[in-house]
């Protein structure tokens, strides 16, 4: 198999799996006694709400949802809707959002809107990277915060460019080299 | 809130940005306020900055940057200018790299340069 185009490592297997164990410990704190449901998103979400999951020391329930992804003109775009929603009922429990990364915040607010009108007993959200430089949601109630990343398109533990390196251990930052040659081709295709 | 039809925007990226803002139920207004930034002896305003967007949502503005280094530092320039009148106003830019970044994401041909 060819090496994914990585220009450098962010955060390194060990790295993220330490920081996953640290969040697990303090949700399992917080939420002692709660009636608690982790939700992720898919397919981003898929690696950390596993890996958090399996770090905690208290019961919870999991679940996920699916979203439509914006298109621009390569498709109907419309207006953002659930793909995939819920099976679990969430009015009266806790909830808590896994999220990959907060990046401009959209997603997540869209998000938050849609599982706050089910009347939650609380909502707060758990992102494992969060990047503050494109933020324009702003106000999202991130109680749980994994890393803070600089402004580079990065890939690996659910993160993609067009689907691929999801499945990577590690988060990298993407080649310049990938993402030129993706322009170029976009390009000449359109 | 769908993009209003008579919305004229300056630059394609500015209706990318719209049309990104429309799907996720975000509402926007468009160059709606001027703030000025400079006046002359007779106080006159000489120099304003209108950003691009308007948030009321997040009571934010946005303003979209892209290429040309010359106009991102006089655009910074008066962002600072404007930060120091308008200490309460929250305005954010948004730098080429960020919009090319964010356009591929979405998986989209990152076309904007002004």
């Amino acid at each position: 198999m060819p090496a994914p185009p990585i220009r450098e490592v962010l955060l390194t297997e060990e790295r993220i799996q330490k920081r996953v164990r640290e969040l697990a410990g303090e949700i399992s704190t917080a939420y002692a006694g709660r009636d608690l449901v982790l939700v992720t998103v898919l397919k981003g979400g898929l690696y950390f709400l596993a890996d958090l999951t399996r770090a905690l020391d208290i019961p919870v329930t999991i679940d996920f949802m699916a979203i439509s992804s914006y298109r621009g003109g390569k498709g109907p775009s419309g207006v953002v809707r659930l793909i995939k929603d819920l099976d679990e009922e969430i009015t009266g429990r806790h909830v808590l959002l896994v999220e990959d990364i907060i990046d401009t915040g959209l997603t997540a607010s869209y998000l938050m809107r849609a599982l706050r009108a089910r009347d939650p007993a609380d909502l707060a959200i758990c992102t494992l990277l969060e990047r503050t430089a494109r933020r324009i949601a702003e106000g999202l109630p991130i109680r749980y915060r994994g890393f803070e990343i600089p402004d580079a398109f990065v890939v690996g533990y659910g993160l993609d460019h067009r689907q691929l390196y999801r499945n990577l251990p590690y988060i990298g930052v993407l080649a310049d080299h990938a993402l030129r040659a993706e322009r170029a081709a976009s390009t000449e295709a359109g | 809130m769908a993009q209003p039809p008579d919305v004229r925007f300056a630059h394609s990226s500015e209706a990318e940005l719209a049309r990104i803002l429309d799907f996720y139920g975000i509402r926007w207004e468009y160059e709606p306020r001027s703030f000025p930034l400079e006046w002359d002896e007779g106080g006159r305003v000489v120099e304003s900055f209108s950003p691009d967007f308007y948030l009321p949502d997040f009571d934010l503005y946005l303003e979209l940057t892209t290429l040309k280094q010359s106009l991102v530092t006089k655009k910074n320039r008066k962002l600072r200018r404007m930060r120091e009148l308008y200490p309460d106003v929250r305005v954010k830019i948004f730098y080429g790299r960020d919009f090319r970044n964010l356009l591929t994401k979405y998986d989209l041909i990152p076309a904007a340069t002004r």
